[in-house]
């Protein structure tokens, strides 16, 4: 799936305390360029606060602190594993390695379990996509960002594929698939400040 | 070698949590008695934190703090900005707003 | 036989009959003025992109055909002739898969798809606005329908385009002739996802959802506009890289290296 060639040469220098780019240059831009679209939903979300302090204060109460904190907590623990896993990968402990990549997916599927049966809270409360300005976008927000969340499992099947067996383990391609996954983990961080502590 | 840094990381995943809880504290003290009100304090701080917690999830656990200079300038230059477009949205909304 | 010196005139006849890219270059130029045209036609002569907003009332919308009379019916008449345009743009696309090392079915997807997405995604509009504009003493009620009908096509029609984004950047993703570079491939994902963001305009008659939204329309524009400059620019290096070979597409040599136009002598 990727150029060995270049992988072998990357594979010494990181051995050395030397400077490298963690995975594919190109995953930075995409996570660069996604940042900068969600800060633009979360800008509009912000101004659109503003302009209807009491509607958005009065929905926000309906949310429950708790699944935020759960989320959060599981994101971090997933990218703490996926962190690992690459440290491990870099070692040549490829065992270790992929527990910790199963264990990255599993606090995922956590925070999939969580959300749904928060969704399914809040509809039962009555609020829905289109109850009003501030669950249009607590919903939004939540389900793009799930999305993101998936498209992660499929980034980390990549990687358990790549760890399993000794033909393929590109240290560049799992290090890749650790950058997408603590994207889906920092835009969840901002977006929990957002939709939940924010007043 | 490998201790270390799963030391390391370790010790990184504890301040982040204990940042997340945190949000909880600054959650209580902005309501009154289950009654939420707007609050420009709880609202920087909240943003603050964010940031301060992506920094740092940007430099330990994707490994920044070993890349070349200029991504890590790149990566603490994209916060600054996210905190420009966050705090400018609500403090020039704000005003706008009136 | 390499390319002559001489007149600009000289290289082009030259080029025009000798190049062995020429119909590469042709279907690339062919991109670019219609972009630049569609562009044109949709933001100034017909004006009816930025999108006006689903939130106004019948006598509104009438007004909004009469101040655009004659641009709908001039600059819509133009994208009608045009349209054919997207064919030779499309085939350079489908072209940069062909020469991937990836199955030929990306290609051959991508071309059905995208063929079929002009209808809704341009030519509804075009005939709808048209249609509207037609007869100004219509009934309002029915030109606000074809108003409806319009945006509504336009907008609404992302899945098509989102499908082909995703087959194109899969592609991009697991070839190993290096067509493209990999972080085009990622932005084809930011693209493709804006494009599901544009799906809740189907709800929404008023805020930041609806077909004229912030988020459902402002920022998915930056996001497209964004990836199809990269496109172009990246389909311009594609054919100055093309060696009409099956393996790695080469990197271009070194701006030193490059003064001389492509040769015919290279090709063999």
């Amino acid at each position: 799936m990727t150029n060995l060639q270049e992988d072998s040469s990357t594979d010494q220098v990181e051995r050395k305390p030397a400077r490298f780019v963690p995975g594919q240059p190109d995953m930075w831009v995409f996570v660069l360029f996604e940042s900068l679209l969600f800060t633009g939903y979360f800008s509009v979300y912000l101004i659109g606060r503003i302009q209807n302090r009491d509607l958005y204060l009065q929905s926000q109460a309906d949310l429950d602190l708790r699944f935020g904190i759960f989320n959060t907590i599981a994101l971090l623990l997933s990218s703490w594993a996926i962190a690992r896993c690459v440290q491990a990968s870099r070692e040549g402990m490829y065992r270790d390695a992929l527990r910790d990549a199963f264990l990255t997916i599993g606090f995922g599927v956590a925070f999939l379990v969580s959300k749904v049966f928060e969704w399914h809270n809040e509809i039962r409360l009555g609020n829905t996509f289109t109850s009003n300005e501030f669950f249009q976008h607590f919903f939004f927000l939540t389900s793009i960002h799930l999305l993101h969340l998936l498209i992660g499992f499929i980034v980390m099947g990549v990687a358990v594929y790549q760890l399993w067996s000794p033909a393929r383990r590109s240290q560049r391609l799992v290090e890749t698939c650790a950058t997408y996954w603590h994207t889906v983990d920092f835009l969840w961080v901002l977006i929990f400040a957002l939709l939940y502590v924010v007043r | 070698m490998t201790a270390t840094f799963n030391k390391r990381l370790a010790i990184v995943w504890l301040v982040l949590s204990a940042m997340t809880m945190a949000y909880v504290w600054l959650d209580r003290s902005a309501d009154d008695d289950g009654v939420l009100k707007a609050s420009t304090v709880v609202t920087v701080s909240a943003i603050v934190i964010a940031l301060v917690k992506v920094r740092i999830i940007f430099r330990e656990f994707m490994e920044v703090r070993h890349a070349p200079v200029w991504l890590r300038r790149l990566t603490d230059g994209w916060v600054v900005l996210m905190a420009a477009c966050l705090l400018g949205s609500y403090f020039i909304g704000s005003a706008l707003a009136g | 036989m390499s390319t002559p010196t001489g007149s600009l005139t000289s290289r082009l006849l030259w080029n025009f009959r000798h190049n062995p890219k020429r119909e590469l270059w042709f279907a690339w130029w062919v991109m670019v003025v219609f972009y630049q045209l569609y562009g044109v036609l949709f933001f100034f002569v017909t004006r009816v992109q930025p999108p006006a907003s689903p939130a106004w009332d019948t006598p509104m919308v009438v007004q909004w055909f009469n101040d655009r009379h004659n641009g709908l019916l001039a600059g819509f008449g133009v994208v009608f002739l045009i349209s054919g345009l997207c064919a030779p743009m499309n085939a350079l696309l489908a072209y940069s898969m062909r020469r991937m090392s990836v199955s030929r079915v990306f290609g051959y997807s991508y071309l059905i798809m995208y063929s079929l997405s002009a209808i809704p995604g341009m030519l509804v509009m075009a005939i709808a606005m048209t249609v509207g504009a037609m007869r100004p003493d219509r009934d309002p009620e029915l030109i606000h329908w074809l108003f409806d009908f319009a945006f509504l096509s336009f907008s609404g029609t992302m899945g098509v385009f989102m499908i082909g984004s995703l087959v194109w950047l899969v592609a991009i993703l697991i070839d190993k002739n290096r067509v493209f570079p990999k972080w085009f491939g990622y932005l084809g994902l930011c693209n493709a996802l804006t494009e599901v963001v544009v799906a809740p305009a189907w709800i929404f008659q008023r805020g930041v959802f609806a077909w004229n939204g912030a988020i459902a329309w402002w920022i998915n524009m930056v996001v497209f506009v964004t990836y199809t400059v990269c496109f172009i620019v990246l389909l311009r290096k594609m054919i100055e890289r093309e060696d009409f070979g099956t393996g790695p597409l080469p990197d271009l040599p070194p701006k030193a290296e490059r003064s001389q136009p492509d040769s015919v002598g290279a090709m063999q």
